[in-house]
């Protein structure tokens, strides 16, 4: 009986202190207008191209993506693909530059990426949907079929330039490649671990996990996850960088999303890269610990005709900072103008 | 007026929390003398974490405990992220050596890191049903964690990247279940237990990066 009385007490109290937890929590939920949700669109991440009809766009197999071009439109094209999966092109944008020396340079957020339109999980099926896109993005700006084209890539972007190469062999006038993760999806794995070996007592590492217990969101609740994942951008890695990197907006879901086709497909991305003769420009820096000269010397031989270049003075975003620019770019130019 | 709303909210969760109830005991191992525990553990929850707590046990009919625990992640940067709970825990019943029960925590968080700060105030609630003995105890446990209003406020990097960004409150947050088992082991003035088990989101689809989490601790009675 002692029990029983003891056990209503305690339920009373309990169901009393939930009760006034719900009406004070509601109250103060209804009366208040300082009270933001955070998965409305422009507040914790600035909104894409289908938000806000302001920004540059075009639409592309379906997507609208968010896209610049710079130089004359029948000028020689130098596409840039940007990293992640999931980044955007902002940091790269230094690469208009080669607008001035006669290139036409088209910048584009791949799809669920940057300020491009976003895109539920599932519907990143195949990796195929993002080499229709380069296709789709250079068939937009080609003026006319004899107008070269070039692929910039620059990490995750180098990889998809490998992986539209693979496919279309003889599509593509000249490359250059940042640092690709790897071509085999093994290496990939094996770069990601160098890259982010922080160690379970780090503070990069806390930084990363820590915030789930303060954002969770349902597996496309783009913004939320957007915002937290450009929150992981900001943890230490090993990749050597000069400072902060700037970017618009993460790509949490497809970043997300291409990691689960590589675990599932296990790709080799090499099988054909035999039959691309024109000499690639692959690029590594000298200050990315994760990378070296012996590990872009394996990655790199995936391609019968090689330039291999260290960029000096600069980490895995060599093109984003001064002194990796500085260092970089008239090799690229000097690439760019023999094969033009 | 919004600081005035913050700080209703964030009493009456404190408030509420501490009617209700919290930390890992044995409650047959706790003689009528000892009414204060020192509570200290590492593990993963999140983050891998050092927490240290205070519990205070009541004299009252059935067995209440109101405790403050303090949890920090690891880190170069030692108190830019860190957790405080304030609550208890009650017996709620016993049917021979088998008993249940509940605790209520108040939860203030902090993260910082070079992209924004943010404080968050919120509740964690758990039930307890176990096996306990004077000298040992199993139990399997279940709670959620809900983070309920988060003040965001971000860094100059952050609006140098993003001038639009919104500072202030942002409601709701994040909700995470967890459930496990615990066990530990008693002798004389000192406890020393272990939790392990598995958290998921709100949506119970989705997970934390680190989605389970592990606790090893030792409670000293006195």
């Amino acid at each position: 009986m002692k029990n029983k009385n003891s056990f209503l007490t305690a339920m009373k109290y309990l169901g009393m202190s939930l009760l006034y937890l719900l009406i004070i929590g509601s109250t103060f939920i209804l009366t208040s207008c300082d009270i933001m949700e955070p998965d409305k669109p422009g507040r914790l991440v600035p909104k894409t191209v289908d938000e806000d009809p302001s920004l540059p766009s075009i639409i592309v197999n379906g997507a609208k993506l968010h896209s610049e071009a710079f130089g004359s439109p029948s000028d020689p094209m130098i596409v840039v693909l940007h990293g992640g999966p999931g980044s955007d092109y902002r940091h790269l944008l230094r690469c208009k530059e080669f607008a001035s020396q006669g290139y036409r340079v088209v910048f584009y957020d791949q799809r669920g990426s940057g300020l491009s339109q976003r895109f539920p999980k599932s519907s990143y099926n195949s990796v195929q949907i993002m080499t229709d896109e380069v296709s789709g993005v250079i068939a937009y700006y080609r003026t006319s079929p004899t107008q070269k084209v070039f692929l910039l890539g620059h990490s995750w972007g180098a990889m998809l330039a490998t992986i539209y190469v693979n496919e279309y062999p003889t599509a593509i006038d000249g490359l250059i490649l940042g640092e690709p993760g790897g071509f085999i999806w093994q290496d990939v794995k094996d770069y990601m671990a160098r890259v982010f070996d922080l160690g379970i007592l780090s503070e990069s590492l806390n930084d990363a996990t820590y915030i789930d217990q303060f954002f969770t969101a349902n597996e496309d609740n783009h913004i939320i996850l957007d915002y937290k994942y450009g929150l992981f951008g900001a943890s230490d890695s090993n990749v050597g960088n000069e400072g902060h990197l700037t970017r618009w907006r993460a790509g949490a879901v497809i970043n997300k999303a291409l990691h689960c086709l590589g675990e599932k497909e296990n790709p080799n991305w090499t099988k054909h890269l035999h039959m691309y003769e024109t000499k690639v420009l692959f690029i590594y820096s000298e200050r990315n610990k994760a990378y070296g000269y012996n590990y872009a010397l394996k990655v790199s031989s995936a391609y019968p005709n090689v330039q291999l270049f260290k960029t000096n003075g600069a980490g895995h975003d060599m093109l984003s900072f001064e002194t990796g620019w500085k260092n970089t770019y008239p090799t690229m130019l000097s690439y760019l103008n023999n094969l033009k | 007026m919004k600081t005035i709303k913050i700080i209703l909210v964030a009493v009456a969760l404190f408030c509420t929390a501490d009617l209700s109830l919290a930390q890992n005991i044995n409650w047959r191992g706790i003689n009528s003398e000892q009414n204060h525990l020192l509570n200290l553990n590492v593990g993963l929850d999140f983050a891998s974490n050092i927490d240290l707590g205070y519990g205070y046990k009541l004299n009252t009919n059935i067995p209440i405990l109101l405790n403050v625990e303090f949890s920090l992640p690891f880190g170069s940067n030692l108190l830019d992220d860190f957790k405080v709970k304030l609550g208890g825990q009650a017996e709620l019943f016993t049917v021979e050596n088998f008993s249940f029960t509940v605790k209520a925590y108040g939860v203030f968080r902090r993260y910082e890191n070079s992209l924004t700060r943010l404080l968050n105030f919120g509740s964690e609630f758990s039930g307890v049903l176990g096996y306990y003995k004077p000298s040992w105890y199993l139990a399997a446990e279940f709670g959620f964690d809900k983070a309920v209003t988060t003040h965001v406020k971000h860094s100059v990097l952050t609006t140098e990247d993003f001038p639009d960004v919104k500072d202030g409150w942002y409601i709701p947050t994040a909700g995470n279940f967890f459930y496990g088992v615990q066990a530990g082991y008693s002798f004389e003035s000192v406890d020393i237990y272990s939790r392990i088990g598995k958290t998921i989101t709100q949506d119970l689809k989705t997970t934390a990066l680190i989605p389970y989490y592990l606790q090893l601790g030792l409670i000293t009675k006195f």
